[in-house]
């Protein structure tokens, strides 16, 4: 079955209300793309942490999700920002790494959510994470 | 006058967090879209009960949640950590599947399987054991030992 034509949407990060509501949506979209219940909770989770590491490391940024119909259907999720951007970029993959006194599993985390996961960033200057799940697993 | 139910309504998603005396337990239902804020005045609010009621078992309720990041495991294990403290034990019910999928996937340690009880089940617990002593009972507590040592900290999320 081809799900209808799921439209792409990026929020603006701005506060913690911004990433309740671009989770929310990012699990429905999940769903209507036809995930099962348990990995759209992983989207939407995934959106919740890296929408959380843009409000607390660089105050705001942008988050877009892209659902795509395809023959072989996979949602995106790409969080940006202009903040301090991340120094230690394989630390931080390992996990357990903090700067905020949090527990460090977001982004590592997250990459095992997710069937692709790649940062982009520049200390001073930025960071770029794009992450994919797909509806098939490839075996 | 004392509001003994009602406690916060998130303004998300219409769905209030209420805590309620039932016995020897205090019902805690977590809600779906806790916010920072929230977070500290639910916690605080819960200690204050717990006091009012004497309350000697805890019973966190999150039926209601399904989206469960990182900061949300860290308040589900200060909340129990803050719990313990004050002497009561802690039981959590109705974490969904796809939420406790979820957790372990992100790497966060999961409590033991008893600790996912409904409320009769709950209130049960707490008839049979709720006037043992802690040393005997405490290998029939859902034990709520998420994450590693470092974390038994008080957070402030
Ligand atoms: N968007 C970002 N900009 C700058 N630094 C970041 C960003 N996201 C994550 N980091 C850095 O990576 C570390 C680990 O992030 P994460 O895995 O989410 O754990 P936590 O947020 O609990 O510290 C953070 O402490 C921070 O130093
Ligand atoms: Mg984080």
């Amino acid at each position: 079955m081809v799900s209808p034509r799921l439209a792409s949407r990026t929020w603006s990060i701005e506060g913690m209300v911004d990433v309740v509501t671009a989770r929310r949506c990012g699990l429905k979209t999940a769903l209507s793309l036809g995930f099962s219940t348990p990995e759209a909770t992983k989207i939407a989770v995934v959106i919740s942490e890296l929408g959380r590491n843009i409000l607390l490391y660089a105050e705001r940024g942008l988050i877009t999700v892209s659902p795509h119909s395809d023959t072989l259907p996979y949602i995106e999720i790409i969080a940006q920002d202009h903040g301090p951007g991340i120094e230690d970029v394989e630390r931080v993959l390992a996990g357990g790494y903090t700067t905020s006194g949090g527990l460090g599993k977001g982004v590592s985390g997250s990459r095992r959510l997710m069937d692709e996961f790649e940062i982009e960033t520049a200390v001073g200057e930025g960071t770029k994470i794009r992450a994919v799940k797909r509806l098939y697993r490839r075996r | 006058m004392f509001m003994d139910d009602d406690f916060t309504d998130d303004a998300m998603s219409g769905v209030a967090s209420t805590i309620q005396k039932l016995e020897d337990l205090l019902l805690v239902t977590v809600p779906r879209d806790l916010m920072d804020d929230q977070v500290l005045s639910l916690r605080r609010e819960v200690v204050k009960h717990i006091r009012l009621y004497n309350s000697l078992w805890v019973l966190l309720d999150f039926s209601q949640v399904d989206i469960c990041d990182s900061y949300f495991g860290r308040f589900i294990q200060s909340m129990a950590n803050m719990v313990r403290l004050t002497g009561a034990r802690v039981i959590i019910s109705g974490l969904q599947d796809a939420v406790i999928e979820t957790m372990v996937e992100l790497g966060m340690t999961l409590p033991d399987v008893r600790a996912v009880l409904d409320l009769d089940e709950a209130l049960a617990m707490s008839r049979t054991n709720g006037k043992v002593d802690a040393d005997t009972s405490e290998t029939e507590l859902a034990e709520l030992s998420f994450l590693d040592s470092s974390t038994f900290d008080f957070f402030e999320v």
